[in-house]
């Protein structure tokens, strides 16, 4: 039966990995601790929760659909926004230092106006829960096509950031804000669409989750959680150690469950958390960029 | 000169009026007094570390939860004074004992640690609780209302002047430096080790006996809800909101929240929380110094 | 409530005002606190709905009946935000501020739990639901009824005697850490043990728990005939998900909070089919008359069905207090001899209490079966026979 553990870890692992992939590059480029992160993952739930009940819209489609809605939710706020504050020192450093707390009340709104909307009962739908036997693995539909999107996107995450000249030029600003923009790497365009990105994926996720669980407009908290285990495994703004971490932290729960108990679920993995930003503040692999 | 008179004659009316309140036979308007000397106990102790030094903790419930922890489980073999004092005590414990690698971690890592660490507290006291077969204790015998609300009054004053006291002080004027640059700080003699640990120590006693007296309030001990995360958010959002710069500001936003709340709550509960969030941006983007920065341009002004 | 509902509402009653219907009689204010925010926010509307149907029929009936003089109700509802303290405030404020005539129960054990010293305090008497622990019964009685069957030493007691009665000879148990499922289990286990039924897994998970794939594998190991599956919402889901994925072939299922739910079938659908859960309310039962206009009504006006705990808790302590209310007025020390003697005729047939407990319903155990939630358990009140369940 352990094939069906690796298959389980590989899916927690992947997507971690994809839900961290958004609040890191959001972190990397703007230096914005997005706590409402959880709660894009929960509108694109809910995007494909409505697109199926009233439109009768595949999951498979609503992928795009939660991608423009989140993505543009955060072209929106940065437009609005962070465009004008990040462009001051000061202000920026006011911003980073309080931008946890920030999205926090972004979250706030979030959640309450999704349940406002449409009452906090919980929702779900069936899509794609047949279930494959292949290779030693039991696998329904709806997970196998969580860990397919997932793994495409991240892979192509990193393709992107190696081989893209946009890429190289989003990795310049993580890496060097200011050096970046002195040779020339238009910022401002590069941190607008890093924000589109990362919330667009963090959509995408939602889509992906509301196949298996249960949608409500409070089941955000626990994938923003997750996803800060993540980067801080991996390195703040390491996007590549993200998504080794992301994929690390699947294998380390779902064997550390099966090598102990499933009830120091929780205790593994905060300890884990704590012990690195206690231990290795800069990741397990790698280091991770300077907080300015 | 102003902003002394102001504190001079309000904090002595505050006071006053909080003692008289009792009198007022009002059962109702004692709950809102006890809630707001609750908010304003956490979020000043609060305060003494994260606003002086920059050290955002986003983790206070944490001793709040070991408090309450601690005194479910001696309240009845101790007298309840006792009780509580134990639960202070603990939490004071946990800070000494955890503060010295905690507080090496700054910046960004400090908030999620902070947070991390309360996380993993509750899990861990989930865990014990299961182990010994108890999902949930009951308190009976609690004091009356009015009783509670002296305790909590008392711990909202106390709170306050230990932050008057530690602005004041030597050890206040150590911290400040620590948030203006800790390293120029430590480079000049500032001992910021043990600054930032006695600061840390002092802000996690009175949040522990606070859980001690929520839990007489409420009768009831459930780990997962006594460390309930959104207590550490409120308090820094009430801080923010009310101002970080001055012992000032946490009377100033928890009396913001708490009037707020019961003005809309009633009819729009997912609007208050909606109108929270939106305050709560608001103040971060274009009023950093919260309340009381209003108060301090109008007396420059004069 | 959504916009439009309340819309709908306030509609509704002024068109009720314009014509002319609404007595002179002042209404009966009825006020309760629910957690509409924060950790249980998703409960909530189940008991609400309940509650505002409830007032909708008492309304459209004419009003109600207070000792022979009818007077319409209405409500008067804070949000405790998920937090006890809040709530012990805000029944205070109901009480001295607000005046309220009547109470409404709010949500949660914790909640009722912080609630009755209160009511004891003020003499003022409310009919519980949404509450669910051995103790409850440690409250001094008084002021406060719970007319739950899901008390989980009676519930570990009844379930090791209805799997027994199944042929069931060995269970796996997996828990859930948070209360209600511990407390069942601490009861269980004993339970299970007297009746002979060997316990070959039995294993703790944290309420964040994101996969179950070890803890099936070594269920489907041991050979055990019964998954009793001690879920709260989120992992009943995820365990439906996962025992469907890897093939749990046990006959009897159990899984404890969740399956009630709306939701809970629309996400999962036939794989839940023949699911066994915990409720002592099913709309099927001929025995109770009132159970099946509820479940109708409850489904016109919200579109979907009843909850076969909450919803119907919530209703049945507002018909009990409705029939109260009709014999004693609306004197609290009436109102609390009527509540505390008589027999009430409610959605879950007779309801009498003894101290704070109701001691005429019967522990009873519930299963989807083709889409509706049957009692399988006990045969006294079963509406239809326990199906194994053969596959997902």
């Amino acid at each position: 039966m352990s094939t069906q553990l690796l298959f389980a870890a590989l899916v927690a692992g992947s997507l971690y990995a994809l839900v961290a992939l958004g609040l890191n590059l959001v972190y990397g480029t703007l230096r914005l601790l997005n706590i409402a992160h959880g709660d894009l993952v929960m509108i694109g739930a809910y995007v494909a929760f409505w697109m199926l009940s009233l439109l009768g819209m595949p999951p498979v489609l609503s992928l795009f659909a939660a991608a423009a809605l989140c993505g543009g939710f955060g072209w929106l706020i940065y437009v609005g926004i962070f465009r004008k504050l990040l462009s001051t020192p000061a202000l920026a450093r006011r911003l980073e230092a309080n931008s946890l707390i920030l999205f926090y009340g972004v979250s706030v709104i979030l959640q309450n106006g999704v349940s406002l909307a449409f009452t906090s009962t919980a929702r779900g739908y069936q899509y794609l829960n047949e279930v494959h036997r292949f290779a030693g693995v039991a696998a329904s539909g709806n997970r196998l096509m969580l860990l397919g999107v997932a793994l495409v996107l991240c892979l192509g995450m990193l393709l992107f950031l190696r081989f893209h000249l946009f890429g190289w030029s989003l990795r310049a600003v993580i890496e060097r804000r200011d050096a970046a923009a002195v040779v020339g790497v238009d910022v401002d365009r590069v941190q607008m669409a890093t924000i589109c990105t990362g919330f667009a994926i963090a959509g995408v996720a939602g889509v992906l989750v509301s196949m298996t669980e249960q949608i409500t407009p409070f089941m955000g908290f626990p994938f923003t959680i997750a996803a800060l285990v993540v980067i801080v495994l991996g390195g703040l703004g390491n996007i590549f150690a993200g998504i080794v971490a992301g994929f690390a932290l699947g294998f380390i729960e779902t064997f550390g469950i099966a090598a102990t108990s499933a009830t120091y679920r929780s205790i593994l993995i905060y300890g884990l958390f704590v012990a690195v930003l206690l231990l290795r503040p800069q990741g397990l692999f790698g280091k991770a960029i300077q907080a300015r | 000169m102003t902003k002394l008179n102001l504190d001079i004659i309000g904090g002595p009316l505050l006071v006053l009026a909080g003692l008289a309140l009792p009198f007022a036979g009002a059962d109702y308007l004692m709950g809102i007094a006890f809630n707001l000397a609750m908010w304003i106990a956490l979020t000043q102790s609060w305060s003494i570390l994260s606003a002086m030094t920059g050290y955002v903790s986003l983790g206070h419930v944490v001793f709040c939860g070991i408090g309450s922890y601690v005194f479910i489980l001696t309240n009845g073999t101790l007298p309840m004074p006792v009780a509580l004092a134990c639960a202070g005590l603990a939490a004071g414990v946990m800070a000494l004992v955890i503060g010295l690698p905690v507080l090496r971690v700054r910046g960004p890592y400090f908030v999620i640690l902070t947070f991390g660490l309360a996380e993993l507290a509750k899990n861990v006291i989930v865990q014990i609780e299961t182990s010994l077969g108890q999902f949930s204790r009951l308190i009976f015998d609690a004091p009356a209302l009015d009783t509670l609300y002296f305790i909590m009054f008392g711990l909202a004053v106390a709170s306050t002047a230990a932050a008057v006291l530690v602005r004041h002080s030597k050890l206040g004027r150590g911290l400040v430096a620590i948030r203006e640059n800790e390293e120029a700080a430590e480079a000049i003699g500032v001992p910021v080790t043990r600054l930032k640990l006695i600061a840390f120590v002092v802000a996690a006693i009175i949040p522990g006996i606070v859980g001690g007296v929520l839990l007489l309030r409420t009768s009831y001990f459930e780990a997962a809800q006594a460390f309930d995360p959104v207590i550490s958010f409120s308090i820094v959002t009430m801080a923010i909101v009310g101002g970080m710069g001055t012992v000032r500001g946490p009377i100033l936003g928890s009396l913001a929240f708490v009037l707020l709340s019961e003005l809309l709550w009633a009819r729009f509960p997912q609007l208050y929380m909606i109108i929270l969030g939106a305050l709560l941006i608001l103040f971060i983007l274009f009023m950093p110094r919260g309340l009381s920065g209003l108060f301090e341009r109008r007396e420059a002004r004069r | 409530m959504t916009l439009l509902k309340k819309l709908k509402s306030i509609i509704a009653a002024g068109a009720v005002l314009a014509a002319g219907v609404a007595q002179a009689e002042e209404p009966v204010r009825i006020g309760y606190s629910m957690s509409l925010t924060g950790l249980f926010a998703q409960a909530a509307p189940s008991q609400v709905n309940a509650y505002e149907l409830w007032e909708d029929q008492v309304n459209a009936a004419g009003g109600l009946d207070v000792g022979g003089v009818k007077r319409p109700v209405e409500f008067v509802t804070y949000d405790d935000q998920s937090n006890p303290a809040n709530a012990v405030r805000i029944y205070e404020k109901l009480i001295t501020e607000d005046k309220v005539d009547l109470l409404a129960a709010p949500w949660s054990t914790p909640i009722h739990l912080a609630l009755a010293p209160i009511l004891s305090r003020h003499k003022f008497p409310m009919v519980g639901n949404t509450a669910a622990s051995v103790q409850l019964r440690e409250v001094a009685p008084g002021y406060i009824w719970f007319p739950t069957a899901v008390i989980p030493d009676k519930v570990g007691e009844e379930l090791a005697a209805f799997m027994k009665s199944k042929g069931v000879t060995s269970a796996a148990i997996l828990s859930n850490v948070l209360p209600l499922s511990q407390e069942i289990k601490s009861f269980l286990v004993p339970a299970l043990e007297k009746q002979g039924i060997a316990v070959p897994v039995n294993e703790n998970y944290p309420p964040d728990i994101k996969d179950l794939t070890t803890l099936l594998t070594q269920t489907n190991e041991s050979g055990a005939d019964a998954v009793i599956m001690l879920s709260y919402p989120s992992d009943s889901f995820l365990f439906a998900a996962q025992a469907k994925e890897l093939g749990v072939k046990a006959p009897f299922v159990l899984s404890l909070i969740g399956a009630t739910f709306g939701s809970y079938q629309q996400a999962l659908g036939e794989s839940v089919n023949n699911i066994v859960t915990v409720g002592h309310w099913s709309p099927n039962q001929a025995a109770w008359p009132k159970a099946k206009p509820f479940f109708d009504a409850y489904k016109a006006k919200y579109n979907e069905a009843p909850d076969a705990l909450d919803s119907a808790l919530a209703y049945m302590s507002m018909e009990i207090l409705q029939q109260a209310v009709a014999t004693a007025g609306l004197d609290k020390e009436k109102i609390r001899e009527a509540v505390s003697t008589m027999t009430f005729d409610t959605i879950n047939g007779p309801i009498k209490f003894e101290g704070v407990q109701n001691t005429m319903t019967p522990t009873s155990f519930l299963q989807i079966q083709d889409g509706s939630l049957e009692l399988v358990w006990p045969d006294s009140v079963k509406t239809k026979d326990f199906r194994p369940k053969t596959g997902w």
